[in-house]
């Protein structure tokens, strides 16, 4: 029997094929949001699992620096160190800052860390250049897509700070990308007040200008301790909130992306059910414009389950070539971003049950158009 | 029945209800033979094709008998439900224009009915190739209907209503598009198809010059078949 959908196809081919890659491009977008949500959950764990600590101790009563204000003092790191159970701690400090470069500055997480101390928040793999920070002060290890390279000068406040080492990928989990300073370059511009405003703090009484501040302190443990009981030991004696590593993971994950997830998700939603109706009205139109053919075919004697086949082959067809020519505008567009996109293939197989059930829900339009054709329509012009 | 192709009994077909009703075609009988050319005239609006559309079994008529070949197909309802079906192995079409399908080619468009009626595409095409070679069209057998001229076309769209090798065919208006030269062209094809073939055809036509190639003529007027006249010499072609 002669395949009416490929001969149909054939026909129009052109505009077929610019048709579904219309509806691609659309379902591109829909692979690209998907990749954006993955991409933020993968962000959010790249800091968490490159500092690698197993427990995070934190200001009471907060969920520490990724989510709110966390300051603790320097030393707390000595009287976690004793804790029975804990290896290494060590201090840390985040904040955003502006590196200067042209006209416009580039907004960074700075990590302050001792280069020193025994817990080194620079993942070696991601350390494409240079090395690690070697000094107390005036270096900074900065990510590739900051655009500085190696031995560049960077001014930050008072001092001009060398690159010794660059990494790559490296961002924070709003996605900001990470440079890493010593930790008292770090307390220095996050905790020093400028002259001026030391003066004025004066005046009103206020003489606290303590800059051993750290936004956490982080620990790794020995072989065989228990992560929560050494947690909860810290907790009931320090006062002062401490998170495993894996609720660090939740607190990013759930609290801080789950809003931002359930945004892109409804978006991608929406996409997929717009996806959904142009592909209905897409079909509508292609079956409207054959319904001439359709009805002399009808009056010939043509079966409908002919005529019908035609429609659902032309809509499953649209359907694959628009998740084909989707997953190359996504592949081709991703990195073009300027936060991280992950393309996962279970997500790609998920959009494509999505497409073949939309497209087959789309069929039923042509399909019901073709059933209700009066063939004698066909008849006087 | 033995002779007669098409034999219509007091066909009825009215339009609305009440006050509203309007009859088309009020007690049409007549017969068609096989091998005969018959014209179906009258003035626009008259009621030709939905006549030609009961024969057809494309229009329910609103009451009355019709029988295709030996088969009683409608007594005051369809006989047989699937009157599709029935077109599809005893009808054959043809329109004012051709109307092939624009995305299938000549020999596709002519076998496209044969292999739904479950014919094997070598068959099929052997059959339609035979048309083709018949109505002397043969070497567009793989041209798009697009790169052919309207008698082409028109040709082509009579191979169409053959492939099925109906005992009827009923074609509306199939010159209307056509110069005089190319309409007698087609009726004489259908002429020689229905004495060569045994085929009854009814042809609706406004074209005078068409009559005397035709064996008798159906007139409508006051939505009754009120003259047959059989023309002269009409045999002769």
């Amino acid at each position: 029997m002669i395949n009416l959908a490929k001969k149909d196809v054939e026909h129009s081919l052109g505009k077929f094929l610019v048709t579904a890659m219309g509806v691609g491009m659309l379902l591109g977008i829909v692979l690209i949001m998907m990749g954006v949500y993955r991409g933020m959950v993968v962000d959010a764990e790249i800091l968490i699992g490159d500092i690698n600590a197993d427990l995070w101790v934190v200001q009471e009563n907060t969920l520490g620096p990724f989510a709110e204000s966390s300051r603790i003092h320097e030393d707390l790191k000595n009287s976690i160190s004793v804790v029975d159970g804990v290896k290494h701690s060590e201090a840390i400090t985040f904040q955003n800052i502006q590196l200067p470069k042209g006209t416009m500055p580039i907004r960074v997480m700075a990590v302050g860390y001792d280069p020193f101390g025994s817990i080194n928040p620079i993942n070696q793999e991601r350390l494409i250049e240079g090395s690690p920070l070697t000094k107390d002060h005036y270096q900074i290890v900065v990510s590739k897509e900051t655009g500085f390279e190696l031995h560049d000068e960077i001014v930050l406040a008072r001092d001009t700070y060398e690159v010794v080492g660059i990494t790559e990928k490296t961002v924070s989990s709003g996605g900001d990308l990470l440079v890493y300073i010593s930790l008292k370059d770090a307390q220095k511009n996050q905790f020093l007040y400028s002259n001026n405003r030391v003066r004025s703090d004066r005046a009103r009484g206020i003489n606290n200008n303590d800059t051993t501040m750290v936004n956490a302190i982080i620990a790794t443990l020995k072989d065989g301790y228990n992560v929560d009981e050494v947690a909860n030991y810290i907790k009931e004696w320090k006062h002062k909130s401490v998170y495993t590593k894996k609720e660090q993971e939740d607190i990013l994950t759930k609290n801080l992306i789950e809003r931002a997830a359930k945004q892109i998700g409804l978006f991608t939603a929406i996409l997929i059910l717009v996806s959904t109706i142009i592909i209905a009205l897409i079909i509508y139109t292609m079956t409207l414009e054959k319904m001439k053919e359709i009805s002399i075919m009808k009056l010939i004697g043509i079966p409908n389950s002919i005529i019908i086949k035609m429609i659902i082959q032309e809509t499953l067809l649209l359907g694959v070539l628009a998740f084909i020519s989707g997953n190359i505008f996504s592949h081709l567009i991703y990195e073009k971003f300027p936060k991280r996109v992950v393309l996962e293939i279970p997500d790609a197989w998920m959009l494509f049950i999505v497409v073949l059930i939309a497209s087959i829900l789309s069929s039923f339009i042509g399909v019901k158009k073709v059933i209700s054709a009066d063939p004698a329509a066909a008849i006087g012009g | 029945m033995d002779k007669q192709s098409i034999r219509v009994e007091n066909l009825v077909k009215s339009f609305g209800k009440g006050d509203a009703r309007v009859d088309v075609i009020d007690g049409a009988s007549f017969s068609v033979n096989k091998g005969e050319l018959i014209a179906l005239i009258a003035p626009s609006g008259a009621g030709k094709t939905t006549l030609l559309m009961m024969i057809g079994c494309v229009q329910e008529p609103t009451s009355g008998k019709i029988w295709l070949g030996d088969e009683k197909v409608y007594d005051d309802k369809w006989l047989n439900k699937d009157t599709r079906a029935i077109r599809r192995e005893k009808i054959g079409f043809i329109f004012q224009a051709h109307y092939l399908i624009p995305f299938l080619n000549v020999i596709d468009n002519v076998t496209l009915l044969p292999q739904a009626n479950g014919q094997k595409k070598e068959e099929a095409e052997k059959f339609a190739m035979e048309l083709l070679e018949y109505l002397d069209i043969s070497d567009k057998a793989h041209f798009m209907s697009s790169q052919l001229s309207g008698g082409q076309n028109q040709r082509v769209a009579i191979a169409r209503a053959l492939a099925n090798k109906p005992k009827i065919i009923l074609a509306d208006e199939p010159t209307a598009a056509l110069d005089n030269e190319r309409s007698v062209s087609v009726v004489e094809m259908l002429k020689k198809i229905a004495l060569e073939q045994d085929v009854a055809i009814i042809m609706v036509t406004h074209d005078e010059d068409m009559l005397p190639l035709c064996d008798r003529i159906l007139k409508i007027e006051d939505k009754k078949i009120v003259s047959s006249k059989v023309m002269k010499g009409a045999s002769m072609i």
